[in-house]
């Protein structure tokens, strides 16, 4: 597997950003959910613990993914109409902005709030801002308010991966798969 | 018989050394401590106690501090630890609400003096040295005192809290108190 991408597929490095960014968001998302509503104690505090370090893992890998995409030619789009490319595109560069954003304002909230950020009880990290409780609150309404926008946008993002690979049977899903062959495009279709 | 307009005078020759030795604790003390919670120091201080102390820097023979900590009134500046600190898994007030200070000697330690006393937390008693640094100042004096505990010793923190990899087993105490002479 080519680590850059070509105009058919998604190259090595843009899959491994992908799929493992898929999998720290759902997982750093159940956690999120899940913690809040825990009693407190030592589980409840290392949980909360563990939803930092995921999430400051992924806002370096959003930051180290953006400067790859900046570096890595894209795949052209199948075809497909103006709307749906459209609303595809729109919905990628929303993700991309909520994939910093939503760590940003858990940071923030965190330093509002005076906690601790630790990564995975390696290291520190220092808070963006003073104590500050008016700050906090509206940094954690931002933070959720945030993920669910994220949340509706995956459901639009899959959805939309997945009727192009059910229905529309083009390369959508499978150029951003590992390993997966791709289709061949009917005779006479070309991608504008 | 001493005649009785000389008794006050004798009690001044016998209670006044170089200083006055005996003092209580003013307004503007503070006793408190720092740990570290995930790898970032807090501190926490007891808004509560009182102290006894006698101390004359030319006369260590006759030095004693005898402190009184109402542990129920710590605070740290965060609320969810400010409640569990009372809990019966860290200072467990409701069986031991106070923690005793109290000294068995002092010593000179170079150009410093160190008090030796004994702690008793939680209903663990374990000799705990003080270093001692006192500065007189007009009658009252400020005196600072400074120790590190290991808080699993005294069993601040058990089961599940007793993880040192998020909460640190060694807590610096300091202590500033402006003496009054009593």
């Amino acid at each position: 597997m080519a680590l850059k991408s070509s105009t058919e597929r998604w190259g090595g490095v843009a899959k491994t950003f992908h799929w493992i960014m898929a999998l720290g968001i759902i997982g750093v998302g159940i956690l999120g959910l899940y913690m809040t509503g825990m009693d407190r104690g030592m589980a409840k505090v290392n949980t909360f613990a563990l939803h930092k370090s995921i999430g400051l893992t992924l806002l370096a890998l959003a930051l180290l993914r953006l400067a790859w995409r900046f570096v890595d030619r894209k795949p052209r789009d199948e075809a497909m109409p103006r709307w749906q490319r459209i609303a595809a595109h729109a919905t990628h560069g929303l993700l991309y902005l909520l994939m910093l954003a939503i760590p940003l304002s858990g940071w923030l909230f965190n330093s509002a709030r005076g906690y601790a950020l630790q990564w995975f009880k390696q290291f520190n990290l220092p808070a963006l801002v003073e104590k500050n409780e008016s700050l906090g609150d509206l940094a954690i309404t931002l933070h959720v308010a945030f993920f669910w926008i994220l949340a509706a946008l995956l459901v639009a993002h899959v959805g939309g991966a997945l009727m192009h690979h059910v229905f529309e049977r083009d390369n959508t899903l499978l150029r951003m798969l590992p390993f997966a062959r791709l289709r061949k495009r009917p005779e006479g279709e070309s991608s504008p | 018989m001493t005649p009785r307009i000389l008794a006050p005078l004798l009690g001044l020759l016998v209670a006044t050394p170089a200083f006055a030795a005996d003092y209580t604790v003013g307004a503007g003390s503070t006793l408190g401590f720092t740990s570290s919670f995930q790898g970032e120091s807090f501190d926490g201080t007891f808004k509560t106690f009182e102290a006894t102390i006698r101390y004359d820097p030319a006369d260590l023979a006759t030095a004693s501090f005898d402190v009184n900590v109402d542990l129920a009134s710590v605070v740290t500046g965060d609320a969810d630890r400010d409640g569990a600190l009372p809990d019966a898994e860290f200072f467990d007030v409701k069986k031991a609400p106070k923690a005793h200070f109290k000294t068995t000697a002092f010593r000179k330690e170079g150009a410093g003096v160190v008090a030796e006393g004994t702690l008793t937390l939680k209903g663990v008693t374990k000799p705990v040295t003080l270093a001692v640094t006192f500065t007189p100042a007009g009658t009252g004096a400020t005196l600072d005192v400074t120790t590190t505990l290991k808080r699993l010793e005294f069993n601040v923190g058990t089961g599940e809290y007793a993880d040192t990899s998020t909460i640190a087993d060694a807590v610096k105490v300091k202590g500033s108190l402006k003496l009054v002479a009593k």
